[in-house]
């Protein structure tokens, strides 16, 4: 293959001249990451633009440019603190459109695993990921609620085995598992 | 038919009258309602999937051998909780490393994955499995003339091949819903637009919510009727916000379907809560003769 045929379509910010560079072993990264293998399938159609509402209504906001920089292995752009990727809806409309199956709705939470890796995960976030690994669940609990609920004639709310979540989200190496 | 209700934890915690609403509709088409113990958040399909994925898959399919324990298949009454439920049923179903993978974690609480039972969102078990019909002979007080603006949201629909609800382009389910208990779906132009909830960013989420209402307001309706916790709290809350930030009153009532279900059913709107919401339905009141 010559080196014209390899060859990618470029964002603008990509130096055009220079030819292509692509990081494989950043993109590798990504691509362990369950969901964020699909990516190398992309062929920048454009089909996720089109449909999505964080591209209509935020400007600088293109899952297209995002799967684009992900190929050429700019992942550490892509999960690093305030990146683009945390303005997706996940509505999953590019899910519906992508003619490649590449699910770029799943690319991104990829992504947004990393930069949680990453320390780059904003404070919102975090916040809800701690509250259901520390309580169960993703709305906090008012001591009053359950007499609230009792006077409505609802039963209390279930127990959670909170022991049993820790164990679970023990990560795979404590046993000896590859990740 | 029985079924086990998986509650999640917006409606239980904030919104406790639309698990009433859900609780007393549902008695007169025939579901039995199952409450099982130990269900932890489903969990969060937005912000837990995004800091930690095996983690996500591994707690949703705890909350899965609950009721594989049980040989019951499960209802939600959340769109996030039935995406979140319905996709790591799919996932693990598909793909046998994956399940081994979180199989080895379950195991450390003696757990084990089987994949026997289904997730369904409540509005899809009727339709599939009590059939409209039963709402229809259910409702009392028919809401006639009653204009309801349709949001499906995101995750009742999509992913549709591990959904399979509808046509997320052309969906009917929410209309005929709708049309069983006497009401006029309305559906307007911005009937698909997500509700913004999951983006992290303070003007975003307002601007999709704001196009959602002002396209709703411009059809004439006397409320929207929605079917996740998410999506309304979006719009409720989201007005204020608008409201707030610029001087826009859009005054639009979000309602949980089966709280409309619940007054076509004869109760009355403090029975499902509707004496609660920040916005009240007045012009629906009105047409069916009741006040709160």
């Amino acid at each position: 293959m010559s080196d014209d045929a390899r060859k990618k379509p470029s964002a603008e910010d990509q130096p055009q001249e220079a030819g292509v560079q692509v990081d494989f072993a950043a993109r590798r990264r990504l691509e362990k990451v369950l969901g964020g293998n699909r990516v190398s399938y992309c062929y920048q159609c454009g089909a996720c633009v089109g449909d999505c509402p964080s591209a209509r209504f935020y400007a600088g906001f293109n899952p297209r440019e995002i799967m684009l920089t992900a190929l050429l292995g700019g992942i550490d752009k892509l999960v690093a603190e305030d990146s683009i990727i945390w303005k997706c809806s996940n509505c999953y409309n590019c899910y519906e459109r992508c003619p490649q199956d590449v699910r770029p709705v799943e690319v991104i939470i990829a992504l947004k695993n990393l930069a949680r890796e990453n320390g780059a995960q904003p404070d919102e976030v975090t916040s809800i990921y701690e509250m259901i690994r520390k309580t169960g669940r993703s709305a906090p609990v008012l001591g009053t609620l359950n007499r609230k609920r009792e006077g409505m004639g609802l039963p209390p709310l279930p127990e959670i085995d909170m022991e049993e979540i820790r164990e679970i989200l023990r990560p795979d190496e404590e046993d000896g598992e590859s990740s | 038919m029985k079924a086990a209700f998986f509650p999640g934890c917006l409606i239980p915690t904030k919104y406790p009258h639309m698990e009433l609403a859900v609780r007393r509709t549902l008695e007169p088409l025939g579901v039995e309602i199952v409450d099982l113990d130990g269900f932890s958040c489903c969990p969060d399909p937005i912000f837990f999937q995004a800091s930690d994925k095996i983690g996500w898959l591994t707690l949703a399919a705890r909350n899965l051998t609950i009721a594989e324990e049980a040989g019951l298949s499960i209802f939600t009454i959340c769109s996030g909780c039935t995406g979140t439920l319905s996709e790591a049923n799919h996932m693990l179903k598909e793909d046998a490393e994956l399940r081994e993978r979180v199989n080895r974690r379950l195991a450390r609480v003696g757990r084990e994955y089987r994949g026997t039972v289904s997730v369904r969102h409540i509005v899809a078990l009727i339709r599939d499995e009590i059939g409209i019909e039963c709402i229809r002979e259910s409702v009392t007080r028919p809401l006639t003339g009653v204009r309801v603006a349709l949001h499906y949201g995101c995750h009742l629909l999509k992913p549709s091949n591990i959904m399979n609800v509808d046509d997320p382009d052309d969906p009917q389910i929410l209309h005929q819903l709708v049309e069983a208990i006497g009401a006029e779906p309305v559906p307007h132009g911005e009937r698909f637009l997500c509700c913004g909830k999951a983006c992290v960013d303070v003007d975003l989420p307002l601007e999709m919510t704001r196009t959602v209402l002002r396209s709703i307001k411009e059809a004439g309706v006397d409320c929207m009727g929605l079917i996740c916790p998410t999506c309304f709290s979006s719009f409720d809350t989201g007005q204020l916000l608008i409201a707030r930030k610029t001087g826009e009153k859009l005054e639009v009532p979000p309602i949980y379907y089966f709280q409309l279900l619940g007054l076509a059913q004869g109760l009355a709107p403090a029975d499902v809560g509707l004496n609660r919401h920040r916005i009240k339905p007045l012009s629906l009141f009105e047409k069916i003769g009741v006040t709160t």
